[in-house]
């Protein structure tokens, strides 16, 4: 069952497209990653979802009904560029950001003490959030994303900018709302997150979505037809020959993909043949950034890990 | 229209405005300097030194009349208690050496001045004055009346005139002010409405101008910072900037309640604050209408400051964005500052009744002259109407403008904004 669709969004501005026709479905409890180079429409397709932008066209959809403010007080959104009221105490920002979701009360005020104690944030609780260091601003703005209790979490580039152990402390929290049967959707053009943590993706370049489904699913059918190599001896022969598609050469690794799938042991035969050593040889493995660059191309750097 | 998210935003507004530095000074400072101006002044007019005059007559009978007139305890100068006179028959030539004999004394203020009354006086009632100090405007102001009194009385002595006809031409000139008003009774009016309507006019024209630029500050702040976004991801852009826009309002109108119940006070008669020549009579109704005329002012205001505040990301580029707003605000308050000398001009009576306009001048018109209150109510409306129609423009440029960083915008994309679907 999906719980939140997206159907057919697009977004024009001036005269640009910056989202084109979009749709994707992010299943019940599962961790879900928009992924796609910077500029591709992540932010606007996360800000349509969110009700923030209007869409020229096409819906959101939750359980087969269009989301509207009822929706916005389920979930958590963490922008891509954060900010908090500067001259604000904590726990009054934590307060307040709870208080527009329609959460008041001392329920809410203990859970922000529990959350406050959990992130060593506690002792600060009445400094004022300009008086926080970066890092300590960034935790009180996952504290504020998720006080409420949301049922969706939705985080637009969530990892740029944070230091290594705010990057695994927010791991960690994603992964324990996941394990509370919470829905969470990220945006990321760091493939290497996407990769160690979305159960299902969707790839947008240029507006459109390019390739979208379970990471297991999309990663076994695509390494079928790749083959991770080490080696010694010349390999050159096989630039142009019948089978092969296209080699990659990362270095250590050199990637080789065929033209079927069914022609993995044909190579390792061919390898044998020419008296390549081979030290390692791995049929059934590619990265989602491979995959990446296969379908959104490599031009203007591609994607950085 | 208002539901919790509405009102979270109204009071985060609230507490951070009352809490702010600039609030509190202003809202004391304010009434402070109404207090410490009208005491510094008493204090001044009570203040002036004692002033010890010689006053030097050629002729005999003249010293005995300014003698009679000046020195006899009753007179206006001698209650004052700041005058003390010495009289002196003298010719020009004895005038000299007594004018060399109170040079030091003169010099070392114990004596102000020695005042010569020529008998040529009675052609040309032409005087000489000898001080340390001869421009003393205050004290010829003072001595002026009682000389030319004495001046008048030596001149008929002679003539058959009545004691009446002496007192006739003595007397100076006094008008009095009525104001003709629908009510029955024409009521004698001093200068209290012109310095009711300058005040009005100021704390309307300062207030406006101030709450506009904090929320000019704050929408610009909230941007920059990019707080908008996560806001707007829990309300809607129209429900952030009404929020935001009504507890503005509400501040400045406490503030405004502040101020107004300070000027009541300080024009209280009982208090017996102001000169007596100031008498102010403040109505309810004008109190009235000034709070509602300005909360109307506030609202339609502040949707133009916020607006202009969304459209940039720093204070100096919102320079160039705010001044046709403040011109709004400018303008009107000149108009109405300009109806104190002429209460009736066509400008003014228009501008009374157009949106924007008369927010700064109707007040101000209303304290001058008798306004009829369908007057009253129609420039209210005009300005409600005027609500409708700049509230949802300024809402759809907050709306693409709250969430746009990076270049300044030029006008044409501003307006472009407008027909986008946000």
């Amino acid at each position: 069952m999906y719980s939140l669709e997206v159907r057919n969004l697009t977004k024009t501005f001036n005269k640009v497209v910056a989202v084109d026709n979009a749709s994707f479905e992010v299943p019940d409890g599962s961790i879900f990653g928009l992924i796609g180079r910077n500029g591709a429409g992540k932010t606007t397709t996360i800000r349509m979802m969110m009700g923030i932008y209007l869409p020229d066209n096409g819906d959101v959809v939750l359980k087969g009904v269009k989301v509207g403010q009822e929706f916005k007080n389920r979930v958590g959104y963490l922008p891509e560029e954060r900010g908090l009221y500067k001259k604000m105490k904590v726990m009054d920002t934590l307060l307040y950001f709870a208080e527009l979701k329609g959460k008041t009360g001392r329920t809410v005020h203990k859970k922000a003490e529990e959350y406050l104690k959990r992130f060593d944030l506690y002792d600060r609780r009445l400094a004022k959030v300009e008086d926080l260091s970066k890092g300590n601003q960034q935790k009180l703005q996952f504290i504020g994303t998720i006080l409420h209790d949301p049922e969706f979490i939705i985080l637009d580039e969530p990892f740029s900018g944070l230091d290594p152990v705010n990057t695994n402390m927010l791991k960690d929290i994603i992964l324990e709302m996941k394990s509370q049967g919470k829905v969470i959707i990220f945006s990321t053009h760091l493939m290497d997150f996407a990769e160690k943590m979305c159960d299902h993706i969707a790839m947008i370049d240029h507006g459109k979505i390019i390739l979208k489904g379970s990471l297991n699913d999309i990663k076994a059918k695509h390494s079928q037809k790749n083959v991770s190599l080490s080696y010694d001896g010349d390999i050159s022969f096989l630039q142009g020959h019948p089978i092969v598609e296209k080699i990659a050469d990362y270095g250590n690794t050199t990637g080789v993909r065929l033209k079927e799938a069914n022609q993995t042991q044909q190579l390792l035969k061919l390898l044998m043949e020419r008296n390549v050593i081979v030290k390692k040889f791995d049929a059934n493995d590619i990265s989602l950034q491979e995959i990446f660059i296969e379908y959104a191309g490599q031009e203007e750097g591609g994607a950085n890990v | 229209m208002f539901n919790y998210r509405i009102l979270g935003i109204i009071k985060r507004e609230l507490k951070e405005k009352f809490l702010s530095k600039s609030f509190i000074i202003t809202t004391i400072m304010f009434p402070m300097l109404l207090f410490v101006i009208g005491g510094v002044q008493a204090f001044l007019v009570t203040d002036e030194a004692a002033s010890k005059l010689n006053i030097v007559c050629e002729d005999q009978n003249l010293t005995q009349s300014f003698q009679k007139e000046l020195a006899v305890p009753e007179s206006d100068l001698m209650k004052e208690g700041k005058f003390s006179f010495n009289f002196y028959t003298m010719n020009r030539e004895e005038l000299k050496k007594h004018l060399d004999d109170n040079k030091k004394s003169m010099l070392d203020d114990k004596l102000t001045g020695v005042i010569f009354v020529p008998d040529t006086v009675f052609n040309n009632k032409i005087m000489e004055y000898y001080s340390k100090s001869p421009n003393n405007l205050s004290l010829s102001r003072k001595l002026n009346e009682p000389i030319n009194n004495v001046l008048i009385g030596a001149y008929f002595s002679s003539k058959a005139l009545s004691a009446n006809e002496l007192k006739f031409m003595r007397g100076g000139i006094e008008v009095n002010g009525f104001k003709i008003s629908k009510d029955e009774n024409i009521k004698e009016e001093g200068f209290g409405s012109i310095a009711l309507s300058w005040v009005f006019g100021l704390l309307l024209y300062l207030s406006l101008l101030m709450s506009g630029q904090m929320m000019l500050q704050s929408v610009i702040e909230e941007k920059s910072s990019r707080i908008a976004e996560v806001i707007l991801s829990s309300v809607s852009p129209r429900e952030m900037m009404t929020g935001k826009i009504i507890g503005s309002a509400i501040t400045a109108l406490i503030q405004m309640g502040i101020w107004l119940a300070t000027v009541i006070t300080v024009a209280s008669p009982a208090l017996n604050f102001l000169p007596a020549d100031i008498t102010v009579s403040i109505k309810a109704v004008q109190v009235i209408f000034l709070m509602v005329n300005f909360a109307v002012g506030l609202v339609l205001f502040l949707s133009l400051f916020g607006m202009v505040g969304s459209i940039f990301d720093n204070p100096q580029d919102a320079q160039s964005g705010m001044w046709p707003v403040m011109m709004l605000i400018m303008i009107p308050f000149f108009v109405a500052m300009s109806m104190m000398q002429n209460p009736n001009s066509p400008i003014g009576n228009v501008t009374a009744l157009l949106p924007f306009t008369s927010i700064m001048v109707m007040p101000v018109k209303m304290t001058i002259v008798e306004v009829p209150i369908w007057q009253l109510a129609l420039s209210i409306v005009v300005n409600i109407v005027a609500i409708f129609f700049v509230f949802p423009i300024a809402g759809k440029i907050y709306r693409v403008g709250i969430l746009r960083t990076g270049k300044k915008p030029k006008w044409s994309e501003v307006v472009k904004w407008l027909k986008y679907k946000y």
